[in-house]
């Protein structure tokens, strides 16, 4: 155990530092008053993750085959070559003496007291709660892990022929098993996305520094996002849920939005290439968040230019000459490439863009209400966030970028997820509302600095004192209230190990090219991970999904993996036996396992306490 | 300066972290750490009539009991023969541990009837079968 800890302890700074340090060494050189100390340690996580990811596509374009000391190999390559460049363009520079002109994240005593405390209070809270699902169970987490263990055991990226899946939610998860050793069916994916969700509050908190211009702010961030409702989706469930591109579209979106504000604001080429880079990579990892990105992005640039309608010439103009330098260019085209040669993602065709887009086809895509919208942000997010925006909108000069990247970020995702027709969006609502605690967490931390500061210049030390008092202790008991859940929950760590147990034994006992198995997704703890003992292909073991799925009104569904367990004697489930072959089915052995002794075409071969097995004797 | 010691103290408590979940996953892993189950299962999980065909009766009927129920356990198991009890016998299996018990039943006997064997630990019955 102690061995396999260590292993992990130096994989993870190999796989999430070393690329990223010496990518943006290799661009903005040791020191650059461009980038400060705390914003060049934000970025390595996730500038090592979209050089992985980019690394490996083009390693399985080549035709090699994927294994450890391949990757090694790359990564130390990759790392002397972005040196090389290093040391090309920036060694024979003099040293840069002036101090930073302005660092928004020269931290005071205390705003740095504040964010130890916050750090502190996320990563707790965090751990705590997954003390309690850490062991593998989750039902995304077992699906995406399946593509993973195909690329490592096949040395190759997979062919998913489905568009629910992309090759950025697999590789770097297949990277760390393939460096580490260590198995998926362990701790070490749901570290990575610890990592990967802490890494996001970070990249917020960078974000909003540089969009407000002000430490404090950023400060606050860490408060909002990674203290208030760390437990509520898209924090700890989605980390313990394994929604694998969630999570990484959290952390990545601001990074994206980061570069392309300071691309605009600082007419910077540097930061044009790599927001183009950044938005590359999620499209290779997520289509929803990609989806949301560019949205996002569409909307700050027609708010920005309909906010400053008299100088819109002036700013298309500056925006052409800092993307049409020849880094960005470079960048742009590179990816154009990679996206035609090296690896297209499976997502990428016109039907499945036509799908997320046009009119809303179900109830699910009609939009959000009030109180959907409410447990989606946070009661205490909507109130600061709302309070934010107004003073935004009241104190902010209107040809500020921050007020284009704030106000229209936020407003985009608020029409998307309340009323998506009026933008011609048709995803699952609130999908899109997970994503609007990001520009709420901003508007928060602003709305809350700047009204503490209102408060300060207007009233009295003892009404403000008073006021603050009341806010806070409203902020932190609905925002903390989710927090009580990580001390509450009850590990089901007997009923996964179970599943497991029968999933190894079937997978020994049966013949897999001969024998077809059926389990139960709707009672079985843990079922998702049977794939990753079979490792046969995406579709088996077939599963009886949960219910509701059956029951569609745009299009006919199958219903042969429910009427198999529901009433195996029914002429639809006889038809359906000997439609698809099954002859083994796992059911939860407290419900539909006693329950099926009544059949005597089946055997029953396994019993433990949580699951029972049956074979099929007879047709 | 402060920035430095965000990151690095982020960084330490990220490792005590991933460290403490890492060996909490590592000892649940197991199927016998703080749990208590029983399990029973056939060796050769194919029915009586494919097992007769090419294997012994007496193999094909050759099922495991694994104890981990966290201690020493003294397990009953009775086979029946359609509802005919025809062995009933008692084992001690040791934490962690696995039995294959091979019961030799008449061939003629078992062909064509449903095979039961029913494993009792304390109140809680394990039930596995071959129907013919």
């Amino acid at each position: 155990m102690i061995l396999d800890l260590i292993k992990l302890i130096l994989t993870i700074p190999f796989v999430f530092f070393l690329p990223g340090f010496f990518l943006l060494l290799a661009i903005f050189g040791w020191k650059n008053p461009k980038i400060s100390f705390f914003e060049r340690s934000v970025l390595i996580v996730p500038t090592s993750l979209l050089s992985i990811d980019f690394l490996i596509l083009m390693l399985n374009r080549l035709g090699i085959i994927l294994k450890g000391p391949t990757i090694i190999g790359i990564i130390l390559a990759f790392s002397l070559l972005c040196y090389a460049v290093f040391f090309y363009r920036h060694s024979r520079k003099k040293a840069e003496k002036e101090k930073l002109s302005a660092d928004f994240f020269h931290f005071s005593y205390w705003q740095t007291i504040f964010i130890l405390i916050s750090i502190f209070l996320a990563i707790f809270i965090r751990t705590i709660y997954l003390t309690d699902t850490i062991v593998p169970s989750s039902t995304d987490l077992g699906h995406h892990m399946f593509w993973a263990q195909k690329t490592i055991d096949t040395g190759k990226l997979p062919t998913y022929g489905m568009p629910d899946f992309i090759v950025g939610e697999h590789i770097i998860f297949a990277v760390v098993n393939l460096l580490s050793g260590l198995s998926l069916l362990g701790a070490t994916p749901i570290l990575v996305l610890l990592l990967f969700n802490i890494t996001g509050i970070f990249t917020l908190s960078m974000l909003a520094g540089r969009i407000f211009q002000n430490p404090k702010i950023a400060a606050t961030v860490f408060f909002v996002t990674g203290v208030l409702y760390a437990i509520n989706a898209p924090q700890g469930k989605y980390v313990s849920g394994g929604v694998v591109g969630n999570v990484i579209g959290n952390m990545l979106i601001p990074v994206a939005l980061y570069f392309l504000y300071r691309a605009f604001s600082e007419k910077d080429s540097d930061f044009a290439g790599l927001f183009i880079f950044s938005t590359a990579g999620i499209l290779y990892t997520h289509h929803l968040s990609a989806f949301i990105l560019l949205y996002s992005v569409a909307a700050i640039i027609f708010a920005h230019l309909l906010l400053n309608f008299k100088k819109i010439f002036q700013l298309v103009g500056d925006w052409l000459k800092i993307f049409l330098s020849p880094f960005p260019l470079t960048i742009l085209l590179l990816a154009i490439f990679c996206f035609l040669f090296v690896y297209t993602p499976s997502y990428f065709n016109s039907a499945a863009i036509s799908q997320a887009t046009g009119k809303p086809t179900k109830i699910t895509r009609v939009g959000l209400s009030f109180e959907q919208l409410e447990t989606n942000i946070g009661g205490a997010r909507i109130i600061l966030g709302t309070l934010g925006l107004f003073l935004l909108l009241v104190f902010y000069k209107k040809r500020d970028y921050k007020l284009s990247f704030a106000f229209a970020w936020a407003i985009v995702l608020l029409i998307m997820s309340w009323k998506p027709g009026w933008l011609y969006v048709n995803v699952p609502s609130n999908r899109i509302g997970n994503y609007l605690f990001l520009p709420f967490s901003l508007l928060s931390a602003f709305g809350l600095v700047e009204f503490s500061k209102l408060f300060r210049k207007s009233a009295t030390s003892f009404f403000t004192t008073a006021f603050l008092f009341v806010l806070l202790f409203f902020v932190i008991t609905s925002g903390m209230a989710d927090s009580n859940e990580a001390f509450k929950t009850r590990p089901q760590f007997q009923e996964a190990l179970e599943t497991f147990h029968s999933a190894e034994y079937l997978s020994q006992k049966i013949d897999s090219s001969q024998d077809v198995l059926l389990k139960d997704h709707v009672n079985i703890y843990a079922d998702s991970w049977y794939k990753l003992f079979f490792m046969k292909d995406y579709n088996y073991p077939l599963s009886r999904g949960m219910l509701f799925r059956y029951v569609d009104p745009t299009k006919p569904r199958e219903t042969c993996t429910r009427d198999m367990i529901t009433d195996p004697e029914s002429e639809s489930a006889k038809k359906c036996f000997a439609e698809t072959g099954v002859n083994y089915i796992a059911l939860n052995a407290q419900l539909e396992g006693s329950s099926f002794e009544k059949y005597p075409e089946f055997s029953k071969v396994y019993e433990s306490n949580y699951i029972s097995v049956f074979k099929k004797v007879r047709p | 300066m402060p920035a430095k010691i965000i990151i690095i103290a982020t960084i330490i408590l990220l490792i005590v972290s991933f460290s403490m979940l890492f060996v909490i996953e590592a000892k649940n892993h197991n199927y016998d750490y703080k749990k208590s189950w029983s399990v029973v299962y056939f060796e050769n999980p194919r029915d009586l009539s494919e097992a007769t065909g090419s294997l012994q009766a007496g193999d094909s009927l050759d099922f495991v009991i694994e104890n981990h129920e966290g201690k020493n356990a003294e397990y009953t198991y009775k086979i029946f023969i359609n509802d005919e009890k025809i062995i009933e016998e008692e084992i001690e299996i040791a934490a962690g541990a696995k039995q294959k018990i091979s019961p030799v039943i008449e061939k003629e006997k078992s062909k064509g009837n449903k095979i039961t064997v029913i494993v009792t630990y304390r109140d809680t019955e394990y039930k596995i079968y071959k129907n013919k």
